[in-house]
């Protein structure tokens, strides 16, 4: 068993096809569900311990992946591979609906998560598989009762316990997809990395690049005591690239691409990857070249892109209707607390949190956009609950949240948003986001109101950002975003946001210039209600959830990658915040290499 | 549970369990091989960084830059499944970038805090493509040149306050003559399809028990190819393979103990590959031992004689006296330094010597998995006897240096990923003073009957252990014995037992040793240590120790599983397919 480290490296998947509500076909012998049957019938009928709990509920997943990926720099090759490997959980639960042995963090941890969670045989067949889940069957329970006597001795310990159930009930599914057989042959990706990555050598000043691609077809199975039986197909493809050099006074900048369909063949081709690279190099030798930021307060447009990125960080912490697992350590509240986990939005439903024209919606069942497509969708949530939209703010009103079957304050039943990569955890996560507006203005207009704005305050120029950064993406070693994420990731729940391109904007004639070095600083949920304007010209914004347990749900979790992230998207158009702060760069710079860069061609 | 193999650890722990590595071929091949794209990056790089960063500030005094190219295959199965089939290649980097001079450097260990840490590598292309092979190592060099400066601050500042020990004077760096060998490429030619039915039939051969809880078969083949230069001239490129075959069973006695039984076949040759008939057999006696063990009674503490078959002879050596025969470990202040001021001085009986020669491929025509050409720091590996005729005569060296002992012997080794510090490779106990198994059986009972004892222990089996050589730890070491039997002084048939771990302290039981087998067992595995996993073996004849103590083992407190295998449930036979 490779446990979980590995499991949250790997994979992640899209778009379930088309629902067949029929068993697995005549010669399919795939024996997955017949052996996950049998084993949950011996478990739920003889499984128990003398003077304890019988289960109340069983859960089997199972995860099957295929992978192929190809990672390459200036034109070489650094590694490329194909794999193949399944991965199971298994979920005990011991009590009832409303306490149950979950959603309790002891002094040990999770209990019973690593136990019950493998590798398992590649196979499909019967036997192998029967016996895993025996043995992770039994670990489970074993882990469960335990579970649920720490958790009753805690309980007793509260003056006041929780009132709201452990678990809901959910109507149970029957859906078997047919199987997607993955093919890698239609295109040679090591030829695509290597041609689309070369065009960086154009760029002598370029300290490293990674273009990485990542193909990936998952069959994923669930089956529980409850009566659901699912076998999907899901499948993503992505293309993802890295670039870094330093500035003359040593600053550290970097660019990054991203590209993702739902199948490998959507993928952009070559000369598309490499044409997006030259420009992605163009202007980070334009950052390169442009002068500081210095410290700015004022208003601040967002084009579409970035007013993406930043709501993707700013709303999904607040998006949650679930409430946060008991804990008996203070350990797991200060990590959430840390990430900017915490929502702002549970016991608030029904009053105003945005000006009245905004409307947001999370509507997992579209898949697409004005003719784009919308990565973010899916047919049934990652608890087995068929997915739905959901209007979260309707009017500047805050009428409802995303849940999953752990109810919360404020709603005690999922509206299918329970989502994780891999076998992590569900969370409730959003999918197809929408920030909308019955007042939006042109683009000519919106920037009208911007200098406006800025003429008011008396500013001769203000702050436009054009794209905001995404570390996960944009660090070409994988440490780098590690390294971010222990260094700068405590201020992100206090609402520093890491803009990658920003212009300043002349009042007298708009004119541009680029500038380099600046960070936001405090941008909440709060900043938010400081909307100035808000254009009509909607994008969609492509990226992955980071499912990471502690990042998945915070500010964090929106910088992840196609290698295990969650596909998600945001629809929103530019807007202008009002008294928003930039901090310029203050600290010493380094010290270039001593040794020039070799020449690269 | 289920798929894990490396359950065992704990420091210093030599586990012949974890994947796939390299062993032997081809360091000088007589064929004149083409000239590698590969050195020819790395070497016009180092030219081009010493230039200019020798009279930098702070200079580097010492460069080198390390290139593995990994081609692995591993084929994996449990229960009677393929678990995974796949083949990867990789090219690591590792750049040291050294300031300051051989005497006092930015490595320099400072008091009892640990190092600075920078990881010491990067992957680089696959594609022989010189001007992206310099550019990433460019990279890499300013990467490690920065950690570098920065560490030598921090030296400098300490040594300016802290009190020097004896061998804290010792330079932090060896000058070693350079050495140029540049050898033909290897690779592995794998074809996984055979290898992806056999791991099946294996596991479904362990499946027929039904006390089986799980078994694993994995097949590995390795080629490393590995490019070395640096600034003092050395040039190296060699390359090894290793073909492996591990058998992993696991089960649990009622009690709740888990029991795990493993075998492994190295060859370095396809055609050496073991047959199905073979391997069969070797599976046949894990499920044996693993259904003895389950029904085995759990022995009681015991002090006294005990007899270790050649190959737990040769881990006990490796574990208890090995391990304190690193160089590193004398001059470290937080180590215990048991040998430290021993040499010239008796550690073991007379008739006991010991050697460290990872320059043996073979030994009786099997396989040495501890063979290479040169170390991991570009110095040509080097037979060092370490005990002769017990006495201690010098420690195994990397480059870097103790008082007594200025230079490597070769044995500076690290899995990828790590710093190399000094490690054994084919250790090799031999006796002046033999006799045969059933001798030193007969001299156990005679032990077992001056000492007035029913019964003494015959160890068949060590899965390694940890030894605690710092200081802030007691100096015991303990071991787990796999396969223990008490042989009675009564002359009764020997009988299995479970649930003890060997306790003790080193210096003391080297030295009740009373006698040797007159056959020597290669015992091939994977020690891990401070710099990471690497190929060892161990060889050593059976010993005779006229008291060893023997503590019960730490058991699992997890009950057998509640239902019956499913593949063996007697009121659920309908559902068979």
């Amino acid at each position: 068993m490779r446990i979980l480290a590995t499991l949250a490296l790997l994979a992640a998947f899209t778009m379930p096809v088309a629902a067949a509500q029929a068993p697995v076909p005549a010669g399919d012998n795939d024996q997955t569900l017949r052996a996950m049957h049998d084993e949950m019938e011996r478990a739920r009928t003889r499984l128990s311990l003398a003077g304890v709990d019988k289960p109340f509920y069983i859960e089997y997943r199972l995860l099957d992946l295929d992978l192929r990926s190809v990672t390459a720099s200036f034109g070489a090759l650094d590694s490329s591979s194909v794999s193949r490997t399944r991965f199971m959980s298994v979920d005990v639960r011991v009590g009832d609906y409303h306490l149950d042995s979950s959603n309790f963090i002891s002094e040990d941890g999770f209990q019973g998560f690593l136990g019950s969670t493998g590798e398992v045989g590649i196979d499909r067949d019967y036997n192998s598989l029967r016996q895993d889940l025996w043995l992770a069957t039994d670990q489970a329970y074993k882990a469960a009762v335990t579970q649920m006597s720490l958790k009753q001795a805690f309980l007793r310990s509260l003056t006041k316990p929780p009132e709201i159930d452990d678990f809901s009930q959910a109507q149970p599914l029957v859906k078997v997809d047919p199987r997607i057989e993955p093919d890698w042959t239609s295109r040679n990706w090591d030829d695509e990395a290597r041609t689309a990555s070369a065009v960086l050598k154009n760029f002598p000043q370029l300290y490293g690049t990674r273009v990485n691609y990542y193909l990936v077809y998952a069959t994923s199975y669930r089956m529980t005591s409850e009566g659901t039986t699912i076998r999907e197909s899901r499948h993503l493809a992505g293309v993802e690239a890295a670039l870094d050099t330093e500035a003359d006074d040593g600053m550290e900048l970097h660019n990054f691409y991203a590209a993702y369909a739902p199948l490998p063949a959507g993928l952009p081709d070559a000369a598309t990857v490499a044409n997006a690279l030259t420009k992605a190099g163009g202007d980070l030798m334009a950052l390169r070249a442009s002068p500081l930021v210095p410290d700015y307060t004022g208003p601040v447009l967002f084009e579409a892109p970035a007013a993406a990125s930043t709501l993707a960080q700013v709303l999904e912490p607040s998006l949650s209707g679930a409430r946060p697992p008991l804990s008996m350590t203070q350990d797991f509240d200060a990590f959430i607390e840390r990430f900017g986990g915490r929502s702002e939005w549970t016991g608030r439903v029904g009053t105003r949190v945005f000006p009245a024209s905004v409307s947001v919606v999370d509507d997992p069942t579209l898949q697409e956009f004005q003719g784009q497509p919308l990565l973010g969708g899916y047919g049934v949530d990652d608890e087995g609950v068929k997915s739905g939209r959901v209007s979260i703010v309707e009017n500047g009103i805050l009428k409802d949240l995303l849940m999953s079957r752990r109810p919360g304050p404020d709603f005690s039943y999922s509206n299918g948003h329970a989502r994780s990569a891999l076998l992590s955890d569900p969370h409730p996560l959003s999918s197809n986001l929408f920030f909308q507006s019955t007042d939006a203005l042109k683009p000519a207009d919106l920037r009208k109101r911007f200098l406006d704005a800025c003429r008011a305050d008396g500013h001769e120029w203000c702050l436009e950002v054009k794209r905001m950064d995404d570390p996960a993406l944009s660090s070409v070693r994988q440490e780098d975003f590690s390294d971010f994420v222990g260094e700068l990731g405590g201020e992100i729940a206090s609402g520093a946001r890491m803009p990658l391109f920003v212009s300043r904007v002349y009042v007298e004639d708009g004119r541009e210039e680029p500038v380099r070095g600046g960070v936001l600083e405090g941008l909440t949920l709060r900043s938010l209600r400081n909307i100035l304007a808000i254009g009509d010209d909607s994008v969609v914004y492509t990226y992955m959830q980071n499912p990471a347990e502690g990042l998945a749900g915070t500010a964090l979790g929106a910088f992840g990658s196609v290698q295990g992230g969650i596909p998600s998207t945001v629809i929103a158009p530019s807007l202008v915040l009002d008294d928003v702060e930039i901090r310029g760069f203050h600290g010493e710079p380094r010290r270039l290499p001593l040794v020039q860069a070799p020449p690269l061609k | 549970m289920m798929k894990r193999q490396t359950s065992y650890r704990g420091f210093l722990t030599c586990v012949a369990l974890l994947g796939g590595a390299w062993v032997c071929f081809a360091a000088n091949g007589p064929a004149p091989a083409p000239a590698s794209p590969v050195l020819a990056a790395m070497q016009a790089e180092l030219d081009r960084s010493m230039a200019a960063l020798s009279t930098a500030d702070p200079a580097a005094y010492f460069i080198s830059y390390t290139v593995s190219d990994r081609q692995y295959a591993e084929v994996s199965g449990s229960n009677g499944a393929l678990l995974s089939s796949a083949q990867s290649r990789a090219r690591w980097l590792e750049v040291q970038s050294r300031v300051g001079t051989y005497q006092l450097d930015d490595t320099h260990k400072l008091g009892d805090r640990p190092p600075s840490w920078t990881s010491p590598g990067t992957t680089v292309a696959l594609d022989d493509d010189i001007p992206i092979l310099r550019r990433e190592i460019w990279r890499e060099t300013d990467r490690q040149y920065r950690a570098a400066s920065q560490a030598l601050i921090k030296v400098k500042t300490s040594e300016q306050v802290q009190v020097q020990t004896a061998e804290g004077a010792a330079p932090d760096f060896s000058r070693e003559e350079p050495h140029t060998s540049v050898g033909s490429r290897v690779e592995v030619q794998v074809d996984r399809k055979p290898w992806e039915e056999r791991v099946r039939k294996y596991t479904a051969a362990f499946s027929q028990s039904p006390s089986v809880l799980n078994s694993i078969a994995t097949f590995t083949a390795l080629a490393m190819n590995q490019y070395q230069v640096n600034t003092e001239g050395t040039k190296l490129a060699f390359g090894q393979v290793h073909y492996r075959l591990e058998l992993y069973v696991q089960t649990k006695a009622p009690d709740g103990m888990d029991i795990d039984r493993y075998t492994n076949f190295d060859w370095l040759d396809p055609k050496d590959a073991p047959d199905d008939k073979t391997v069969s057999d070797a599976i046949q006696k894990l499920i044996q031992e693993a259904q003895a063990l389950d029904q085995a009674p759990i022995v009681e503490p015991y002090a006294g004689p005990a007899l270790l078959t050649g190959r737990a002879a040769a881990v006990f050596f490796h574990e208890v006296f090995g391990h304190r025969a690193e160089g590193f470990r004398q001059k470290d202040i937080s180590e215990g330094q048991t040998f430290t001021s021993k040499v010239g001085e008796r550690i073991l009986p007379e008739f006991i010597s010991i050697k460290d020669d990872p320059t043996e491929a073979a030994f009786g025509g099997q396989m040495l998995l501890g063979y290479y050409p040169f170390d991991d720091e570009g110095v040509p590996a080097v037979n060092v006897p370490l005990v002769d005729h017990g006495v201690l005569k010098t420690f195994l060296m990397s480059r870097s240096p103790l008082v007594n002992v200025p230079h490597s012997n070769g044995h500076g080794r690290r899995q990828l990923g790590y710093v190399p510090v000094a490690r054994q490779g084919n250790l090799i106990v031999s006796s002046s003073q033999t006799m045969t198994n059933d001798q030193l059986r007969q001299k156990l009972i005679d032990l077992l009957k001056q000492q007035n004892l029913s019964y003494g222990l015959l160890i068949d089996d060590i899965e390694g252990g940890f030894t605690f050589t710092g200081r802030a730890q007691p100096q015991a070491f303990q071991v787990t014995p796999l396969v223990v039997y008490k042989v009675f002084a009564d002359g009764r048939p020997d009988q299995i037992v479970r649930g003890v771990n060997i306790v003790g302290t080193p210096l003391v039981s080297l030295t009740k040793i009373v006698a040797t087998g007159d056959k020597q067992e290669i015992f091939n595995g994977y020690c891990g240590a401070e710099s990471g996993s690497v190929p060892v073996s161990a060889v050593a004849p059976a010993i005779l120790i006229s008291e060893m103590e023997f503590a019960k083992k730490e058991t699992s407190t997890d009950r057998p599983p509640i239902l019956p295998p499913p593949a063996h449930d007697p009121e659920a036979k309908g559902q068979q397919p």
